[in-house]
C-alpha cells in the first residue's frame, strides 16, 4: 500500500458524500454524506501524517491532532443537526427536502 | 498589560456563567442573564485597551498572534455581540411565542448565553494562524449557529432556515477540510507561517496545492456569502430570529474574512499561485457585487433584502482582497467591514422594534414611520444612507477605500461594476426611505422602544455619521502607533 | 487457481436462475391475488394486530445516545495528552496540567447543566 492508494479512496469517499448531499432527497441521508466527506478528509490525513516520516522515523503528528479535533467537531455537529432535523420532523412530519419551501423568491 | 489569550478566556468563562446561571436561578425572569453577558462583554471590550500586542515569546504563539488587526477584529467581535444581546432582549417577545416550556420565559436564557460563546469563537477566530485553530474556532462559531438559526423550534420558518444553513454550512465545512487536508499533505505544515515560507522556498507539486488552496476557498465563500456559494443566504436570514440575522451577517461574514485575508496573504505573494487566484477572486467579487445588486431590487421583505444586499457588500470587500499586495488593501477589508457592522446593526434594530409593533418585517410595515416616529426614521435613514454609500456616512468612506485599492492594483473591471452597482444599490435603499417618508401610514401610533435599544440606536447612528467624517480613529486602530508606518491619508 | 472458483459460480448461477425463475413462473401461473385491507394488515398469529408496524420511541433514548457521544469522544484528547505529560511538564512548564483542567471543568459544567435540565431524568 502506498499513498496514493489511501489517497484514491479519499478521494472517492469524499466523491461519494458531495455526490450524496446533491442527489439524495432525504435529509438523514444527506447528513451521513456529509459525515463521510468529514471523513475521507480524515483518513487523508492520517495518510498523509503516517508518510511525512521525519528523521528520527516517527510520523508528522501535526496531521493526527487535527483528525482529533475533526472527529469531536463532528460529534458535535452530529449532536445539533440531528436535533434541529427531529424538531423539524417533529413540526412538519416530513424529512424529505422537497417539502421544504415554505420561502421562495 | 495583560496577554491577549487572557481576552477570550474571560469570554468563556462569562457564557459558562451565563450557562449555570440560566441552570440553577429559579427565577422566571431571564432578562438579567442577558444584562449581565452585556455588561461582562463591555468589561472585556475596555480591557481590550489595556492588552499587550506582542506574544513572540509565549507558548501559544504558533496558534495565535495578537498583531493589531487581530484585536481590531476582537472589539470589532465584542460590540457586534452586545448589540446583538440587546436587540434579543427587544425580540425576546417572539422568541418566547415560538419556544414554550413549562414556564412563560423558558428557552431565553440560552438565546442570551448563545451569542456569548459564539463571540469567544470569533475572538479567537480573528487571532488564529494555525489550520487547526482555525478550523476548531470556525466551527464553535458555525454550531452555535446552527442552534441559534433554529431557535424558535415551533416556528417552521426558523426550523426550516435551521436545516438549510446546517446542511449548507457542514458542506463547506467539509470542502474546507478537505481543501485543508491536501495544503498538509504537499507542505507537511498547518501553520500558515511556515505554509507560507515553504511555498516560497522549495519546490512544491502545485496541482495539488492549488486543489486545496480553491477547496478552502469554496469553504470561505460560503462563510462570507459570496456569489457561487450564496445560495443559502436568502432563506436562512429571512427565516432565522431577527437577532440572529444580525449576528450571521455581521458577524459570520467578518470572521470569514478576515480568515480568508489571512489566508490570502500567504498564497497570493507565490507568483505561480498569484496570477491564477487573483483570477477568482475578481470573478466572485464581479457575481457577487451583480446577483446580490440586481436581485436585491425587486425585494420586498426587509429581511430579505439585507440579505440580498449583504452578498453584495460581500461582493464590495472582495475587490479589495483581490488586491492584496497594495499597501491599504488590509485597511479598507477592516473599515468597509466596521462600516457594515454599524449600518446593519442599525438596521436590524430600527426593524426588530418596528416588527413588534406591525407584526411584520416587509417595507410594507415601514410606511409612514417619518410620522409615527421620527427619531427611529431618521436613524434608519442614515443605515439606508450609509448602506447605500451617500457621503458623510462611514459607507461612502468605505467604499471610497476599496475603490482606491482598485484603483492602485488597476482593476478597472471591478471598479466599473462596483460603480454601477453602486447605482443600483441606491435604487432599493431608496426604496425603503420613500416608504418611510412618502407612503402613509396604516395607524399612527409611534413605535415604542426600550431605552437600552434607544440609546443603542442613537450611539450606532452617531458612529455612522462620525465615521463618515473623522474616519482617523478606526484607522490608527488598524496601522497601529503613527510612528511606524505610512499614514493614509494626511489629515 | 480460477479453477477452484468454478463450483463457486455454478452455484452463484444456479441460485439467481432458481430466484428467478421462480418469480416468472409465479407470474405466469399464478392468480393476481385481489388486494383488501383485511389481507394488507400485518399476519400475528391469527390475533388481531394492535398499533403501529414501527413502535415509537421515546426521545430520551435520543438524548441519552447523543450525550454519551458527546461526553465519550472527548476522551481521545486525554490520550495524547497523558502520553506526552511527563516530558512536557519536565522540558517545559506545568501549564499542560491546568489547561486539561480547565478543559475537564468545562465538560463538568455541561454535565452539570444537562443534570440540571433533566437531560438524564429517566421517570420525566
Amino acid at each position: 500500500m502506498n499513498l496514493n492508494d489511501y489517497l484514491a479512496v479519499s478521494g472517492l469517499l469524499f466523491a461519494i458524500g458531495f455526490a450524496g448531499v446533491m442527489l439524495r432527497r432525504n435529509i438523514i441521508i444527506i447528513f451521513m454524506c456529509l459525515e463521510l466527506m468529514l471523513n475521507a478528509a480524515n483518513l487523508s490525513l492520517v495518510a498523509f501524517s503516517r508518510f511525512h516520516v521525519s528523521a528520527a522515523g516517527l510520523p508528522d503528528y501535526n496531521g493526527q491532532m487535527l483528525v482529533f479535533f475533526i472527529i469531536t467537531v463532528a460529534a458535535a455537529e452530529v449532536a445539533v443537526g440531528l436535533a434541529v432535523i427531529v424538531s423539524l420532523y417533529r413540526a412538519r412530519r416530513t424529512t424529505h427536502v422537497e417539502d421544504i419551501t415554505s420561502m421562495k423568491f | 498589560m495583560m496577554p491577549a489569550i487572557y481576552l477570550e478566556a474571560i469570554v468563556l468563562t462569562l457564557g459558562v456563567l451565563l450557562v449555570l446561571m440560566e441552570a440553577f436561578s429559579n427565577s422566571e425572569e431571564k432578562t438579567p442573564v442577558a444584562w449581565l453577558g452585556i455588561v461582562g462583554l463591555t468589561f472585556v471590550f475596555i480591557l481590550t485597551f489595556f492588552t499587550a500586542n506582542d506574544l513572540s515569546a509565549s507558548p501559544y504563539s504558533a496558534f495565535y498572534h495578537a498583531d493589531f488587526r487581530a484585536i481590531f477584529f476582537k472589539r470589532f467581535a465584542l460590540l457586534t455581540t452586545i448589540v446583538v444581546l440587546v436587540l434579543s432582549i427587544e425580540y425576546r417577545g417572539v422568541v418566547q411565542k415560538y419556544v414554550f416550556g413549562s414556564r412563560p420565559q423558558a428557552g431565553l436564557g440560552e438565546f442570551y448565553a448563545l451569542p456569548v460563546f459564539t463571540c469567544a469563537g470569533l475572538m479567537w477566530m480573528a487571532s488564529a494562524v494555525d489550520f487547526i485553530m482555525i478550523f476548531v474556532s470556525l466551527e464553535l462559531v458555525t454550531i452555535s449557529f446552527y442552534i441559534l438559526v433554529a431557535y424558535m423550534r415551533r416556528n417552521a420558518g426558523s426550523l426550516e432556515a435551521g436545516v438549510k444553513y446546517l446542511i449548507l454550512s457542514a458542506l463547506s465545512t467539509g470542502f474546507f477540510v478537505y481543501g485543508i487536508t491536501w495544503i498538509y499533505g504537499v507542505t507537511g505544515q498547518t501553520s500558515l507561517e511556515k505554509i507560507g515560507a515553504i511555498l516560497l522556498g522549495l519546490k512544491v507539486s502545485h496541482g495539488p496545492l492549488l486543489f486545496g488552496f480553491m477547496l478552502v476557498l469554496t469553504g470561505l465563500g460560503f462563510k462570507i456569502a459570496c456569489a457561487p456559494f450564496q445560495i443559502w443566504v436568502p432563506d436562512v436570514y429571512q427565516g432565522a430570529p431577527t437577532p440572529v440575522t444580525a449576528f450571521l451577517s455581521v458577524g459570520s461574514k467578518a470572521a470569514g474574512f478576515i480568515v480568508l485575508m489571512r489566508v490570502a496573504e500567504v498564497f497570493l505573494p507565490v507568483p505561480w499561485i498569484n496570477h491564477k487566484a487573483v483570477t477568482i477572486l475578481v470573478a466572485l467579487a464581479a457575481l457577487s457585487l451583480l446577483y446580490g445588486n440586481l436581485a436585491a431590487m425587486p425585494q420586498h421583505n426587509l429581511k430579505r433584502l439585507m440579505a440580498y444586499s449583504s452578498i453584495a457588500h460581500a461582493g464590495y470587500i472582495l475587490i479589495a482582497v483581490a488586491c492584496i499586495g497594495s499597501r491599504y488593501a488590509n485597511i479598507a477589508v477592516s473599515f468597509y467591514l466596521a462600516g457594515y457592522l454599524l449600518m446593519t446593526l442599525l438596521t436590524f434594530l430600527v426593524m426588530a422594534a418596528v416588527a413588534n409593533q406591525a407584526g411584520g418585517d416587509d417595507i410594507v410595515h415601514f410606511n409612514g414611520l417619518g410620522k409615527r416616529s421620527p427619531y427611529l426614521a431618521f436613524a434608519m435613514l442614515a443605515a439606508m444612507a450609509s448602506l447605500a454609500g451617500i457621503p458623510l456616512t462611514v459607507g461612502f468612506f468605505g467604499k471610497f477605500l476599496i475603490f482606491y485599492v482598485a484603483y492602485e492594483k488597476g482593476q478597472f473591471l471591478l471598479m466599473g461594476i462596483g460603480v454601477l452597482t453602486v447605482a443600483a444599490g441606491f435604487y432599493y435603499y431608496f426604496k425603503v426611505v420613500r416608504a418611510m417618508y412618502w407612503k402613509e401610514p396604516a395607524d399612527d401610533t409611534p413605535v415604542r422602544t426600550s431605552p437600552l435599544t434607544g440609546a443603542t440606536i442613537a450611539a450606532l447612528a452617531f458612529c455612522i455619521f462620525f465615521l463618515g467624517v473623522y474616519p482617523a480613529p478606526v484607522i490608527r486602530a488598524l496601522e497601529g502607533p503613527p510612528s511606524d508606518n505610512p499614514r493614509l491619508l494626511a489629515r | 487457481m480460477i479453477k477452484d472458483y468454478l463450483p463457486i459460480l455454478i452455484q452463484a448461477v444456479v441460485a439467481i436462475g432458481f430466484a428467478a425463475s421462480a418469480l416468472v413462473v409465479s407470474i405466469i401461473l399464478g392468480k393476481a391475488g385481489k388486494r383488501n385491507p383485511t389481507k394488507d394488515t400485518a399476519y400475528e398469529c391469527g390475533m388481531l394486530p394492535e398499533g403501529n408496524a414501527q413502535p415509537r420511541f421515546s426521545v430520551k433514548f435520543y438524548q441519552v445516545a447523543m450525550l454519551f457521544i458527546l461526553f465519550d469522544i472527548e476522551i481521545v484528547f486525554m490520550y495524547p495528552w497523558a502520553v506526552v505529560f511527563r516530558e512536557f511538564v519536565r522540558a517545559h512548564h506545568p501549564v499542560i496540567f491546568w489547561s486539561m483542567l480547565s478543559f475537564v471543568s468545562i465538560l463538568t459544567v455541561g454535565y452539570v447543566y444537562a443534570i440540571k435540565k433533566g437531560a438524564l431524568d429517566w421517570k420525566k
